[in-house]
């Protein structure tokens, strides 16, 4: 059995040829892995322009852009990686992470605070709604550049001619009857083929409860108790039935569809309007100038809401450099920045500072909606616990289910059912360390 | 006149006969074409369409003529493709990994199947009902202990753990259960007069493999060889997850980039054209002698 | 010179299944910094747990009488109300209804879309298993004809096989759009409007669109096996059979069909196998909705070990799943009664 060395030789230099190319030469220079969760073109260009900018102004830190697919459509290719690294401690230095997730990730041990790192100068200039954002347990664990804007867009010429009065501050923002009014008589126009594009090609995802919630909310309901972080006759109360017999009735009389095939329903005039995610605005513009309005969210009776929260950069536990880490954050998070990639997706700048800087965001300016909403408190965080990966889940997955035909609150108390179970799986979430 | 009869009453029926064949020659090509237009129309549309401007897409979509026409050629998604991910690379790092596991695999599996099948040796039955009961183990459910558990294996330049790297997607494929059935059953097949002369020849097991096995079995190494390709060619969650950066990420995974936020079809269907067209011309080159290897393998059982 | 071999399987797919049996009594949990805890069998009993609840009608506390509702059918309390009222009912989930001779019948679950996935993954093999085999079978009979073109069509079959399924799916995801998507479109030209399926966006039919997507793409390799089957088969035999003035399809009755007996047993083993393992498809194209209409075993695996987190919970799921496989694989050995028995 001596020879079988021979056949196994091959083998074996086949596994030194692997080596060399895990081998990497030793250098000075601290090296951090950036993971990136890949927008729009244009924002990731951005994004990997922004990284090359700071590579170039010093040499003392490299920053490895590193992007990973497929975020919203593909749904959980982005957080499917994230998990994979921290469940093998093999997460970067630097990773960029949906808000939300970011209490699951505290909670787990997964990110640095970072507290000692921000100036009273620095905090004082961010939105206090990135604060809240990055909060868990006291402490700040993640900063966006960045907030997000969720509005409503129409045409002005579209709205005209179906006789619908245009809202022009968060103030007249329409009720809920004059929005089912505007929806039949923009779908009755002959140059649409329906009311509003609803992103419904983002599928089952976060896209759905950060756009829907809202409704939700807007009926009164909520996705849990912000207090107890029950889910029970919240999420399955008779003003979450509602909300979601409204949201389906925007397909059964054929508003919305459920399947446009991708990004462009508004843009090509197949709908006469759109749910307006910050990251769409520019192409819009681009597409309709001054015909394109941005509306503010409809007022459906309980209150008015709309959703927040963006992607943020945060600093993993893992990293061995975590100084030169937040030296690359504190680059992202200078105005000059923050500004570079808000002119490219249309997010509200996350400092005051750069806010004023803004045509696009200041007073007057066109994309001021936004600013408004989260200002006034009419944006509503998604809630603000370690089990949200649990509720949202569930949340969209029983929206899935109501518009495509399921009985509403069977699904609902589906919901409720997953995250009390999640809860107790988990012991209650209790606080760490 | 009995005679005239009888061929003029031959001749209706035979004519019956050239008609009927031909009638079934008709239905026949009539099913293989609407099998080939079943089988083929995605795979051209998404060819056609890789040419076209995403806009054109949808609009020739409203007539099904057009879907398959292209009359706006543009070479635009390819380029777009190329600016967007590293196409090379992807491809680079998909052949290797699919060359190096089939390489391997080869030898290994068949050297287990050898002894499987023509050796004495203890416990032989219960390896053999082990292979075959690990054969069924669905690579999609094992992976989340595969990937705590590569993670913990140092590797020869000393780190520990072997995420994103090449090997994470071909070492622990290499030893693969259904191959090694496969193998084993063509061998057990093979007339055992062979071996018997050899071993009085003095030859050693080893040489018995070599030898007289493998020059024996090239049907079924042919055929292993088409189904481990074919199989790592498209593998896909095990990549996504133990893979992250673009040196190591194979085709499969590198199209997920174009398939997120920002839905591209035009590009999609390009990069879907470019991972698709080189394996059916390398099957359409081989294909022959590879139904040939199939039916000679045993494969058929 | 077994050594390789058994050294790769053992630890690239013996210890993760042994890792899996073992998690699979914990609670272990992908990123939770709370400690892993033995916990016997509740995994098992969380999947399986089902118990039928005979529901009673409300009762009119006025009359004493069954309430009924304006189409004169009774009322019933909600099933969420009998479940919550009674401790040992304490994490099920309502799964179905079942009105039985008057009496109404409530179906609770801990896991219904475990059990959801079960009756899925079975569905699909059994639709899979002799619809893609007989499509091959005719694909095979087809194209071993000594017609021209023969080639051409036999590559033509096979080309969904050498393309990724991941990307594939992709791909059908558009043309699967009810709107407009090439199917439809196709539909409605041929039915004047009359079909339009909504495919993966209805609970009716998105399990078929997935169960078309894997025929259409993987018939064209069971082809090839029937082929080489066909190809084995001594032609002696079929002009034996004409001698004795059989027919095409007497001959294929009495000489194709005893003789591709293996082939028939190795494709049907192997297409079983294959079926159960459903996954990516269903990962891109649905992720197991819409309803559970298309959740399967290994998604259900993988989506509560991994993307839920509960690695103790999908290890659960794994090992049953691996029992039911072997023992189906076993059973159909046996039934069967294959060559490819051990020796």
């Amino acid at each position: 059995m001596n020879r079988t060395l021979r056949y196994l030789t091959p083998i074996l230099i086949l596994l030194l040829l692997f080596t060399f190319a895990a081998i990497t030469p030793a250098q000075d220079m601290a090296e951090l892995e950036l993971w990136y969760h890949g927008g729009t073109q244009e924002e990731n260009d951005e994004t990997r322009a922004q990284v090359d900018r700071f590579n170039a102004m010093q040499d003392a830190i490299q920053v490895n852009f590193v992007e990973l697919a497929g975020s919203l459509v593909a749904g959980t290719g982005y957080n499917d990686a994230v998990n994979a690294a921290a469940v093998a401690g093999d997460l970067p230095c630097i990773l960029d992470l949906d808000g939300p997730n970011l209490y699951n990730y505290a909670w787990a041990g997964f990110l640095a605070p970072l507290d000692d790192y921000m100036s009273d100068e620095l905090r004082a200039d961010i939105l206090p709604s990135l604060i809240d954002q990055g909060l868990y347990n006291g402490k700040i664990y993640a900063m966006g550049q960045y907030d997000s804007g969720l509005a409503l867009v129409g045409r002005v010429s579209l709205l005209e001619e179906a006789g619908v009065r245009i809202p022009t501050s968060i103030d007249d923002a329409w009720t809920l009857d004059e929005f089912n009014d505007a929806l039949a008589s923009l779908k009755a126009l002959e140059s649409v083929q329906y009311a509003i594009d609803l992103k419904m090609n983002y599928g089952a995802g976060e896209w759905y409860t950060y756009a829907f919630s809202p409704v939700v909310q807007g009926f009164g309901g909520d996705l849990i108790d912000r207090d107890t972080l029950s889910a029970e006759g919240v999420l399955n109360g008779p003003e979450a039935v509602a909300a979601m017999e409204w949201i389906r009735s925007l397909f059964e009389n054929g508003y919305a569809t459920l399947t446009p095939p991708d990004d462009n329903e508004f843009i090509n005039g197949n709908a006469a309007m759109g749910f307006l995610g910050h990251w769409m605005a520019t192409g819009y513009y681009e597409a309709f100038g001054d015909d394109m309005v941005v509306l503010p969210v409809v007022n459906f009776g309980a209150r008015q809401a709309t959703g927040m929260g963006s992607w943020a950069w945060s600093i993993t536990t893992q990293c061995e450099n975590p100084d030169a880490a937040w030296a690359f954050m504190e680059f992202m998070l200078a105005p000059d920045e923050i500004l570079s990639i808000t002119n490219v997706n249309a997010a509200v700048p996350g400092r005051f500072s750069a806010l004023a800087m803004s045509d696009l965001f200041g007073e007057g300016g066109r994309m001021n909606i936004f600013v408004q909403q989260l200002e006034s408190g009419i944006a509503i965080p998604r809630p603000i616990t370690p089990g949200y990966p649990a509720v949202t889940s569930a949340f969209f997955t029983a929206m899935d289910n109501i518009i495509k035909g399921g009985d509403i609150q069977t699904e609902l108390d589906a919901a409720v059912d997953k995250i009390e179970q999640d809860i107790a799986d988990n012991d209650g979430y209790p606080v760490q360390g | 006149m009995a005679a005239v009869e009888l061929s003029s009453l031959h001749k209706p029926e035979r004519k019956q006969r050239s008609r009927r064949r031909s009638l079934t020659l008709i239905i026949d090509y009539s099913i293989m074409i609407a099998l080939a237009a079943f089988f083929l129309f995605p795979i051209v549309f998404m060819v056609v369409s890789s040419f076209k401007p995403e806009k054109v897409i949808f609009d020739d979509l409203k007539t099904i003529v057009w879907a398959f026409i292209p009359r706006e050629i543009t070479f635009e998604n390819f380029s777009s493709v190329f600016r967007r991910v590293p196409f090379g690379q992807f491809m680079f790092n998909s052949t290797f990994i699919v060359l190096a596991t089939v390489s391997a695999g080869l030898v290994v599996n068949s050297m287990i199947a050898f002894a499987l099948a023509r050796l004495r040796w203890k416990g032989k039955t219960l390896v053999l009902s082990l292979v075959i009961a690990l054969s069924i183990v669905p690579l999609d459910a094992i992976v989340v202990p595969l990937l705590v558990l590569v993670n913990e294996f140092p590797w020869i330049d000393g780190s520990i753990g072997w995420l994103d790297s090449l090997h994470v997607q071909i070492v622990p494929f290499i030893a693969d259960a259904f191959s090694i059935f496969l193998f084993y059953q063509f061998f057990i097949g093979i007339p055992r007069d062979f071996d018997e002369a050899a071993y009085i020849d003095g030859g050693s097991p080893f040489a018995i493999y070599r030898r007289i096995i493998v020059p024996l079995s090239r049907p079924v190494f042919a055929t292993v060889a088409i189904l481990q390709a074919l199989f790592l060619w498209s593998s896909y969650l095990w990549p996504l997850l133990a893979t992250r950066g673009e040196a190591s990420r194979p085709l499969t995974v590198g199209i997920t980039s174009f398939y997120g936020q920002d839905v591209k079809w035009a590009q999609i269907l390009a990069f879907a054209s470019m991972i698709t067209i080189p394996v059916l011309i390398l099957f359409l080159l081989f294909q022959k002698w590879f139904v040939q290897s199939v039916a000679a393998s045993g494969l058929k059982g | 010179m077994s050594a390789p071999a058994l050294i790769g399987l053992f630890l690239f797919v013996a210890m993760p299944l042994f890792g899996g049996v073992y998690w699979s009594f914990t609670n272990k949990r992908l990123i939770s910094p709370l400690p892993t805890e033995y916990i016997g069998f509740q995994n098992y009993q969380n999947l399986l747990g089902l118990l039928v609840v005979r529901v009673a009608p409300e009762i009119d506390e006025a009359t004493g009488q069954i309430q009924m509702n304006l189409e004169g059918n009774p009322v019933y309390p909600r099933t969420r109300t009998v479940i919550r009222g009674d401790p040992a009912y304490k994490g099920y989930r309502y799964w179905f209804t079942a009105d039985i001779l008057g009496q109404r019948y409530v179906v609770i679950a801990r896991d219904p879309t475990f059990l959801r996935s079960l009756i899925n993954t079975f569905l699909f093999v059994l639709v899979i298993v002799p619809g893609q085999g007989g499509l091959a079978l005719i694909m095979a009979l087809l194209v071993n004809q000594r017609l021209r073109g023969r080639y051409v069509f036999r590559t033509i079959y096979f080309s969904p096989v050498v393309t990724s399924m991941a990307v594939l799916a992709i791909v059908w995801t558009f043309l699967y759009n009810p709107d407009q998507g090439l199917i439809n479109r196709f539909l409605s030209a041929i039915t004047f409007g009359r079909l339009q399926p909504d495919w993966l966006v209805s609970a009716d039919s998105a399990l078929l669109a997935i169960i078309i997507l894997s025929a259409w793409q993987a018939a064209g390799f069971q082809m090839i096996i029937f082929l080489a089957g066909l190809q084995g088969i001594p032609q002696s035999l079929y002009e034996a059979a004409q001698i004795d003035g059989g027919n095409t399809w007497q001959q294929f009755r009495h000489v194709t069909i005893p003789q591709l007996r293996n082939t028939t047993i190795f494709v049907i083993i192997s297409t079983t196998i294959l079926a159960f393992r459903l996954f990516t498809q269903v990962d891109v194209m649905t992720k197991g909705g819409p309803q559970d209409a298309t959740v399967t075993v290994v998604f259900h695996a993988v989506d509560t070990g991994f993307r839920q987190q509960k690695i103790g919970y999908g290890s659960a799921v794994t090992v049953l799943f691996f029992i039911i496989v072997v023992s189906i694989a076993l059973m159909q050995r046996k039934l069967l009664r294959s060559d490819i028995e051990l020796e």
